[in-house]
């Protein structure tokens, strides 16, 4: 490996020897193959086990009241109507609340406290002012109409350029400063000012990402349970953190750690809004512990839009790329101005997150951004399918296009001029990140094939002369995945950093029972990703046996291990990880065992459809089940020593396979997020001028995902993925007017894409450069296509429109907008 | 988002029903189709005391030829007149408006009656229905009364319909020989309701246009005709120029409303664009 | 006049009788009373579909119907669609096709999809994606689906042979 490391950060032992154990090849039995989904036929029957379908005896039942004005102290709350509602059981304000339950767990430092239900004052609309428990849903809701509330309004802040300069009642948080600002650091990676002077060209834009949100189909809830006798919480909840930080919800209860057990269930899609649902997971506890019965919350639409905690960037930008003349890129400096919404509970982890892939696929050698964050009268950020990632990988693919533009140069030749070279990896960007294999060339050929270029051309120069408002649009876009605890707290204020936690593990425990089936458990719940299938095939892979013969099972944090869980597109690589270290001790045992039942050294043997034999032997084998029942029952048939102790069973904690500290000064940020996927996209558009309307033609995606465990279930994650990034670009807004009232907040109003909206086809592709870093190679893809299909569309877009000179640099691309970026145009 | 509670009658007859409804007044709602009633009432925008289920009432789901007119019953469901071969042929522009109207599982249970007593700005069929110059019978416990489309549809989500009154009938004068038709929509999603739509008819005779109707809705008001455009049209030949000037007049006669998703200007620039379109598409259909 | 109602109805092929609220939505009827849990729940407006159900043979969005309007109809849902254990060939088309990642809208995608093959057995490409275009999906795409649709097709005229 001949490792890229720019000039300002120290190369000597910078990037740590690789703990592969399992190296990439070509000829697995299991891992490659379309097997079908193991988690399906219980969805496919109705019997998925979602949160809703939890039903606790005695279980009542929570709806929350919620403000309905953006920014208002809370002078007076009369519950007592509400509560002699027949069938009420109980009403809770912020103040009962904070009685007995601390503020909700937050990563920012300094802290910005929040509450499940709100103290002293509501910071958006939306946000819960009391809760009340009744014998049902329809109840609850009633006695929530029947609250009084008082509120004296403060000033609104909607604007995030104002809410630098908030002052006085419009400061959300006065105890962490006089402003609304949250924070303002510049980071510089490399020599800027060298690289901005010897420029032949510097463009600027001016680019504003606007809102959306993950909105999976099923709300955020959770049924909690709370022994009075034991003071134990048992709350199931579709959270994806559950044996990583769930603990911290029992700190907010007052609770140590063992009596929060946290269980999970079947969840109906995340997208990053159930990492870690801190607010219904406290709420409903503490309803349950006041009330005595069991307590079920589910969110319904509104409260999910309005107050879920998990908006997306928010972000407007100010770009300077510095080129050379020939369309080298040398330099990018940014201004990013995030509107964070009224807390901060991630801190700025998504702009720690985009730093890891901050240069694109491109040889840019230096990199400045002066973060700037911002707090309004919003919903708070949280994640949403990319984190951060997907915004500045549209930020870039428009300045590439803009100093394309600039220098006449055709889109797909200035990337391709810029792009890093499959000799050069790893390969370490000025931020620190590693790049750990890709071959970027190689994945754009395969697009420019698969869409047949010359062909969208002919179409585009077709219609050009026959009127028609046609565009191509090329997105060569990083897919980072694997995420490192370190990119939470990197960017916190050296002089105030927080908790700065290092480990991101996940772990496993196989148990290969007296029959021989291998039960795999895992600590990290399903969302719609495919853990199952994923461990199901790397087991089968692992025990040469077939898949009919594993069974996976889910820990609660009663009986889990350390799991972070699925997010960052880091599960499969993780689990992998854990599989391989467990089932290794665990093969290394069986070996030793049947080398006593076969009598023969266990060097000798080797795994072979579902046995352990003896190589170059056939038929001098035992079965797994035959291994198995010997050494669960047979010990005094085996040597003495632990090694031969009763039982099949190993766990294994497998830690992130590459991760290194950030400088003290934080010149670099160290290695965070190497395991490095690619993505070209490219989009063949049409638009309407006349009404703004953009109808996609033609659409291809080409993925590079390292080794691929089942290429049918990452194409539903590339598909998957590229619909959320067509509702991004396209339909998608949280808007807020003035008032702070959010105007699309129904499903109505806030435009989920239909069938409709996509295009007939999205043409998918893969190459595989494998990773050095994981096992077999394996790099996360689940974040797909939502990471390049904004700046695909956007380009097409634009060049659709270039007739007019249209320039795109605001989204979503609504009809409206872009009919009004042709009337200006027209006139 | 559960509704607030209510007290529910199902009404076996249709004087039973308007009964019911004259007794409680504005404080009973009709249960058709449901369609666009419970989502307002799951969100408690509205709040019925009394919700009257006229889903059993006889002899309310028909649509037939009756004279010269098509008579469609106020409980027809929307997938039965969009699957109508009566309605292909005796208003192929509500057949042609259907294509827009929300999806299947919806229109397997919203009414036609129901739709146009809601009265919706963005609704498709009360532009049908001014275009074509229909009648809507209307009865209470006291009397039937038979209004004019173009004063059925008063306002936003406001009819004639007096408190106790139900519409049971929509008469739509047969779509005369020879006549085209069109109907043009922009929506945000296809289904969702008209940012802007434009239902169009037009009959040529001797090489000019003797007949045109426009009617526009999504402009956050009543469906209504576009009378200026529709008279810049009359007596003249029907071709892209005459077009450009009824669109240019609808542009100006208008007065659109506002959301997040469309402002007045881009609405104005919807109604000219779809009229051309509407136009265009009712000329070549023209025989 | 009343403020609870009889219901009678026969779901999935059983008669159920329940005294409800009139204001319990039929979504909540099946969830709770008949303890039928694979209808979800996404919107309470009647926009994502993913409570569609099938009344008396036809789609319908059950967060906007009230149980005690359908007394005496004949309710499907996605649990009436295995017989005597075996997926049907559109759940097996489903599963072979990848049509389905976290499950929450797939019972409303099955049964607007079980509607369309029902009136006919051989929908055109443009039918299937009219039928699948109702409901949303936030993890496919859609892809997946309407090649799974189109395998049951496939699948079912197989099993007429």
């Amino acid at each position: 490996m001949t490792a890229y490391i720019p000039k300002h950060i120290p190369a000597e032992g910078y990037i740590p020897p690789s703990r592969q154990r399992e190296k990439p090849k070509s000829d697995y039995k299991w891992i490659g193959k379309n097997m079908k989904r193991v988690e399906d036929p219980r969805l496919l029957t109705g019997q998925g086990g979602y949160i809703d379908d939890v039903k606790l005896p005695n279980m009542a039942h929570a709806a929350v009241l919620r403000s309905d004005r953006a920014h208002a102290r809370i002078k007076r709350i009369d519950v007592s109507k509400a509560a002699a509602l027949p069938g009420v059981l109980l009403v809770m304000t912020g103040e009962d609340a904070k009685k007995v339950t601390g503020p909700t767990a937050q990563f920012a430092s300094p802290p910005v406290v929040q509450y499940c239900i709100a103290v002293d004052r509501v910071r958006h609309v939306g946000e819960a002012v009391a809760a009340v428990v009744a014998e049902t849903r329809y109840i609850a809701e009633d006695a929530c109409e029947l609250i009084a509330v008082e509120y004296e309004d403060l000033p609104v802040v909607i604007d995030p350029e104002a809410a630098i300069n908030s002052t006085g009642d419009a400061v959300l948080h006065p105890e962490r400063g006089p402003t609304n600002l949250a924070y303002r650091k510049t980071f510089s990676f490399g020599p800027v000012a060298d690289d901005f002077a010897k420029a032949d060209l510097v463009v600027e834009r001016k680019l504003r990402w606007p809102r959306s949100g993950g909105q999976p189909l099923e709300t955020v809830g959770a049924v909690a349970d709370y022994q009075s006798g034991t003071g134990k919480f048992n709350v199931y909840a579709n959270s994806s953190f559950v044996n990583y930080v769930g603990w911290l919800v029992g700190a907010s209860l007052g609770v140590p750690a063992h009596k929060f057990n946290l269980i999970p269930v079947t969840t109906g899609g995340s997208f990053g809004s159930k990492l870690f649902p801190h607010k219904v997971l406290t709420l409903t506890a503490t309803l349950a512990r006041a009330c005595g019965r069991p307590v079920k919350y589910l969110e319904d639409r509104i409260d999910s839009t309005t107050s879920c905690d998990n908006h997306g960037s928010d972000r407007l930008y100010r770009c300077k790329l510095a080129l050379k003349k020939d369309g080298t890129i040398l330099g990018l400096k940014f201004q990013v101005i995030d509107d964070y919404g009224a807390y901060l509970q991630f801190g700025y982890g998504t702009h720690g997150n985009s730093l890891c892939q901050i240069v694109g696929p491109y040889r840019i050698n230096s990199v400045e951004m002066e973060l700037v964050a911002v707090m309004t009268n919003k919903c708070q950020q949280g994640a949403y399918r990319g984190f951060g990632s997907e915004v500045t990988n549209w930020m870039i693919e428009r300045m590439v296009d803009a100093g394309a533009d600039a220098l006449k140069m055709d889109p797909f030749e200035i990337r391709r001029k810029n792009l890093i070279q499959p000799d050069q990896f790893p390969y370490v960007i000025p931020s620190g990140n590693v790049y750990d294999s890709g071959n970027y060339p190689a994945v754009m050929d395969e697009a420019v094939k698969i869409a047949n270029l010359e062909k969208w051309k002919g179409i585009q120069a077709k219609g050009r002369a026959a009127g028609r408002c046609i565009g191509i649009g090329v997105a060569s876009c990083q897919e980072r995945s694997v995420f490192s605890a370190t990119e939470f707290w990197s960017l916190n204020p050296t002089d105030n950093p927080g908790f700065q936690l290092t480990s991101s593990p996940e772990s496993t425990q196989i148990r290969i029972d007296p029959t021989g089936c291998i039960q795999v458990t895992l600590g990290s719940p399903f969302w719609g990703n495919s853990p199952e299938t994923m461990a199901t095939q790397i087991v089968a892979e692992q025990f040469q046996t077939d898949p009919a013969n594993v069974n996976i099972v889910y820990a609660d944090t009663n009986s889990g291990f350390n799991s972070t869980g699925p997010g960052g597109s880091r599960f499969t690589v993780m689990i992998a990880g854990a599989i391989v270290g467990a089932s290794m001790k665990l093969k290394e045992k069986m070996l030793r065992i049947a080398g006593k039942m076969l009598e023969a050294k266990p060097t000798d043997l080797e795994f072979r459809e579902g046995k352990i034999g003896v190589k170059g032997v056939p038929g001098m084998e035992k079965t797994i089940g035959e291994v198995a029942i010997f050494a669960h029952y047979f010990r005094l048939s085996l040597p003495d020593g632990d090694e031969y102790s009763s039982g099949l069973e190993a766990s294994y904690v497998y830690d992130h396979p590459l991760t290194t500290m950030p400088a003290n000064d934080r010149s670099h940020l160290g290695i965070f997020y190497p395991i490095m996927g690619h993505m070209c996209h490219l989009a063949l558009v049409e638009v309407e001028p006349k009404t703004g309307k953009i109808k996609i033609l033609d659409y291809v995606a080409v993925h590079d995902a390292g080794t691929v465990v089942n290429p049918m279930t990452l194409a539903g994650h590339i598909r998957g993925g590229t619909a959320q990034g067509i509702g991004s670009a396209l339909y998608e807004h949280f808007y807020y007017d003035e008032a702070g009232q959010l105007l699309t907040a129904t499903l109505v109003d806030y435009l989920i894409p239909t069938l409709r909206e996509m295009p007939e086809q999205i043409r998918v592709g893969h190459v595989e450069t494998p990773s050095p870093f994981t096992e077999y190679g394996i790099k996360g893809g689940g974040e797909g296509g939502r990471m390049g299909a904004p700046g695909a569309l956007s380009r097409a877009v634009e060049d659709a429109l270039s007739p007019y000179g249209v320039k795109i640099d605001e989204l979503p691309l609504t009809p409206r907008r872009v009919r009004a970026l042709v009337r200006a145009k027209e006139r | 988002m559960k509704p607030p509670a209510f007290e529910y009658v199902r009404a076996t007859s249709l004087a039973d029903a308007l009964q019911v409804l004259g007794r409680h007044g504005g404080d009973a709602k009709v249960l058709a189709g449901g369609q666009s009633l419970v989502p307002m009432m799951n969100l408690r925008v509205v709040r019925p005391a009394v919700l009257v289920d006229i889903n059993r009432v006889p002899d309310l789901d028909y649509v037939r030829v009756d004279g010269k007119e098509l008579a469609i019953g106020a409980l027809a469901r929307h997938s039965a007149l969009h699957d109508s071969e009566v309605v292909a042929r005796c208003c192929p522009l509500m057949s042609e408006a259907y294509r827009h109207v929300a999806h299947k599982p919806i229109r397997n249970r919203g009414t036609i009656g129901g739709n146009i007593s809601h009265a919706d700005p963005a609704s498709e069929m009360p532009a049908v229905l001014a275009a074509t110059g229909a009648t809507i019978v209307a009865k209470s416990a006291k009397e039937e009364r038979r209004i004019a489309a173009k004063d059925f549809f008063v306002g936003p989500m406001q009819t004639a319909l007096r408190t106790g009154e139900l519409v049971t009938e929509i008469r739509i004068p047969l779509a005369p020989a020879g006549q085209g038709w069109g109907f043009e929509e922009e929506a945000n999603r296809k289904g969702d309701f008209a940012m802007a739509a434009i239902a169009a008819t037009v009959t040529l005779a001797g090489g000019v246009c003797s007949q045109a109707a426009l009617a526009v809705a999504g402009m956050g008001d009543r469906a209504s005709r576009l009378a200026d455009a529709e008279g810049v049209l009359a007596g003249k030949p029907l071709d892209d120029a005459q077009i450009a000037k009824a669109a240019a007049l609808a542009r100006s006669s208008v007065k659109p409303d506002a959301s997040y998703h469309a402002d007045a200007e881009f609405k104005r620039d919807l109604v000219a664009t779809l009229v051309e379109r509407a136009l265009k598409a009712a000329r070549s259909r023209c025989k | 006049m009343s403020k609870s109602v009889t219901v009678n109805v026969r779901v999935n092929g059983k008669a159920y009788t329940r005294t409800v609220e009139p204001r319990m939505l039929l979504s909540d009827f099946l969830r709770e009373e008949l303890e039928l849990k694979g209808t979800h729940v996404g919107c309470e407006h009647g926009v994502c579909g993913t409570c569609t159900v099938l009344l008396d043979g036809q789609s319908a969005r059950s967060c906007l119907l009230f149980a005690a309007q359908i007394d005496g109809a004949e309710v499907r849902t996605v649990e009436g669609l295995a017989q005597n254990g075996a997926m049907s060939p559109l759940q097996q088309a489903f599963w072979e096709k990848h049509g389905l990642q976290c499950g929450f809208c797939t019972p409303g995608m099955l049964m607007v999809a079980t509607e369309l093959l029902e009136r006919n057995p051989n929908p055109s490409l443009e039918e299937i994606r009219e039928a699948v275009s109702s409901n949303l999906c936030r993890c496919t795409g859609y892809y997946n689906i309407v090649e799974a649709v189109q395998a049951a097709v496939a699948l079912s005229k197989e099993a007429r042979k």
